[in-house]
């Protein structure tokens, strides 16, 4: 059997669970509309501030670093795979490749991309 | 296009592989999910009572029927009913699709990923093989980071759909150290893949037949690192800033109540399952039993289907053990600040992880590559 | 699986009309976040796609990388930025990029056939059928030599611009002290 039947199935199940899950309440539950309810909670006071600030820069940079770190972890995956089959050779072709990242790691950490986030 | 329909039904009407694996599959998942659902009101039941105990109080203990107390079990009960009967409060300015789409994009990773997991060893029924996961892929660890990836979206749409700005705020925080720990779980599992030569969980869990072959021996730096984004993770124990209460009143879900707060925390109990199982099977030996090799049970009990049954109690006892970590680590260690948060995972995690890689390669190239 | 053998060829062609759906409502929906939410379901079935094909590592890798991470930054991006459906408009087209849309399709339709033409037969599986997958021991082994011995000089080329990558979104993205300080 195609291994991914299994997957589709699951997936399918996953989704309609999480929607029955997410829709009961607005079957089961009373629905009493008052205006305080409808407001977006500030700990209890009255909306103070409209709408919404910028947010700092700092999540665009840790979510592209994260991409950059993620391929080369794929990178590290397909070697451990096949570390057996080619032996030092491999490992120095890994190690070049580390390398120039830990290179681009350093740059970031000494350029203070990563501080207080 | 010119397909010619004809269908051959009657292959279908027999036992052959494809029908054995279906129904196979059918009973697994049936079983899985049951099991599943009926975690987060134990676990709630154990959140509750255990930090109780430890904190030497009562926890929960009047919910009961007709006398039997069962120390509180009940009020999980109780809790489950009364979030589903109650009100939904759909805020002003929510998002009308993606505020009721969020809760599911954290089930089903969870869900899916629970079904990667080898419970047991392989049952030999009339002459069939039949594995004990419900999905096997040949890229187990990928497929378990590709789907776990997608977890990320729950989190960062049920904030930015709530149209509150600290729901936002406390999403793209959480959000953000979910991604930071991905980096470093992913990596710490390398050199599992380096010592056992093989992505498939099953065929790692084979590979652990003796004890002192389990992962906890051969890679503990990975199970150090592993544990430790495992909370991150899951949002969960110190690294819980994002919904703790008092920090950002409750983080990306603030805004949600009733069922769909039953449905993040169905996603996030499930999680923490599914993760606890990957460390066991990883690091634990998965269905093993500690000091007896798969062989010589099949030869003491006769048949790998009497096998089967120890197997998945072995790997549900240590998986139960995980949760209990989590949960004791949960009510012990106090949380952490953002900041901190994200420098463990950038400047202490991934350098360890790397070098962690780099030393195992080093030195299973010297034991090896004589 | 003898009494399903249509499914393959049927399955193929409903993703790919499920991606050029999704595609579409990527380009179309109004607000940033649909769109984006959209992109994930496309990447999701075009890892369908990888995987009809039998390419499981590709398949994988796909989801992680492309729907789990790259457009993770889209959606922090439209967060943080807070963009409102308003501040975009939908599919309205003008006179001029109806035009442009029209040749665009038209050159689609010039190139597609005459790639269908000229197209190598790829129904007889050779060395890289998924038998010959399975015994040379798993797709990502396949890949994995594959890609440290013939193709060394571009993966360590990839290390080279994953290093620029990073370089480069750091210089945007952080001001250079020296520069603000005067």
């Amino acid at each position: 059997m195609n291994p991914y039947i299994p997957v589709i199935v699951v997936l399918i199940f996953g989704v309609v669970l999480g929607g029955i899950l997410s829709g009961l309440a607005a079957f089961l539950g009373p629905k009493k509309y008052s205006r305080e309810k409808m407001d977006p909670y500030e700990c209890g006071v009255p909306k103070v501030t409209a709408g919404s600030e910028k947010m700092s820069v700092k999540f665009y940079l840790t979510a592209i670093l994260f991409i950059l770190f993620d391929i080369e972890t794929v990178f590290l995956y397909l070697w451990a795979r096949t570390f057996k089959e080619l032996g030092w050779l491999g490992i120095i072709e890994i190690a070049v490749f580390v390398l120039i990242l830990v290179v681009g790691y350093i740059y970031v950490v000494r350029r203070g991309a990563l501080e207080w986030d | 296009m010119g397909m010619n329909l004809g269908i051959d039904f009657s292959s279908l009407l027999q036992w052959n592989d494809f029908t054995v694996d279906l129904a196979a599959f059918a009973v697994k998942f049936a079983i899985l999910v049951g099991g599943l659902l009926q975690l987060p009101p134990l676990l709630v039941w154990i959140e509750r009572r255990v930090p109780a105990l430890m904190q030497r109080r009562r926890g929960p203990n009047r919910v009961g029927i007709f006398k039997w107390r069962l120390y509180g079990l009940l009020q999980s009960l109780a809790d489950t009913v009364k979030l589903i009967f109650k009100e939904e409060v759909v805020p002003d300015g929510a998002h009308k699709v993606f505020y009721h789409l969020a809760p599911v994009f954290c089930v089903f990773p969870a869900f899916l990923v629970a079904c990667a997991i080898p419970y047991g060893p392989d049952l030999a029924i009339y002459g069939y093989k039949i594995p004990l996961s419900v999905v096997r892929m040949d890229v187990g660890f990928l497929f378990i980071f590709a789907i776990s990836s997608l977890a990320v979206y729950g989190v960062a749409l049920a904030g930015w759909a709530s149209n509150n700005k600290y729901s936002l705020m406390g999403s793209l925080r959480a959000s953000a150290q979910m991604i930071s720990y991905e980096i470093p779980l992913g990596m710490s599992l390398i050199p599992i893949v380096l010592i056992y030569g093989t992505l498939d969980l099953g065929k790692i869990v084979e590979a652990q037949n003796s004890f002192f072959q389990w992962g906890v021996f051969t890679a503990p730096v990975s199970l150090l690192i592993f544990v430790i984004c495992m909370f991150a993770e899951t949002n969960r124990a110190p690294f819980d800033l994002a919904e703790a209460e008092g920090e950002l009143v409750a983080g990306f879900h603030t805004e949600y109540n009733s069922a769909k707060f039953a449905a993040f925390f169905l996603g996030e109990y499930v999680s923490m399952f599914v993760l606890s199982c990957l460390a066991s099977t990883v690091f634990f030996g998965g269905w093993q039993v500690p000091f007896v090799s798969y062989d010589a049970l099949v030869t003491m009990l006769g048949s790998p289907n009497f096998v089967a049954p120890i197997g998945i109690l072995m790997l549900l006892l240590k998986a139960a053990f995980f949760m209990w970590v989590y949960i004791w680590v949960r009510w012990t260690l106090p949380r952490f600040r953002y900041d901190q948060l994200m420098f463990l995972g950038w400047k202490f995690m991934l350098p360890i992880g790397l070098a962690n890689v780099v030393v195992t390669a080093i030195v299973l190239a010297v034991l090896r590559f004589k | 699986m003898e009494a399903l053998y249509f499914v393959p060829e049927m399955l193929f062609y409903v993703i790919s009309g499920l991606i050029l759906l999704s595609s579409i409502m990527v380009v179309a929906a109004r607000n940033p976040v649909t769109s984006a939410i959209f992109l994930v379901v496309d990447l999701f079935f075009v890892a369908a796609l990888y995987a009809q094909l039998d390419a499981h590592f590709t398949a994988a890798i796909q989801v992680l990388v492309y729907a789990g991470a790259i457009v993770v930054l889209f959606v922090f991006v439209i967060m943080i930025l807070n963009l409102k459906p308003d501040a975009l408009r939908g599919i309205r087209f003008s006179l001029g990029e109806a035009l442009v849309l029209l040749i665009t399709l038209a050159g689609f339709v010039i190139v597609g056939s005459e790639l269908a033409r000229t197209a190598p037969d790829l129904t007889t599986p050779g060395n890289l059928g998924s038998a010959a997958i399975e015994m040379a021991g798993g797709n990502t082994y396949v890949v994995a030599m594959r890609m440290f011995t013939a193709f060394l000089w571009p993966f360590e080329m990839a290390s080279v611009l994953i290093l620029l990558a990073i370089v480069a979104c750091v210089m945007i993205a952080k001001k250079d002290k020296r520069v603000t300080k005067s």
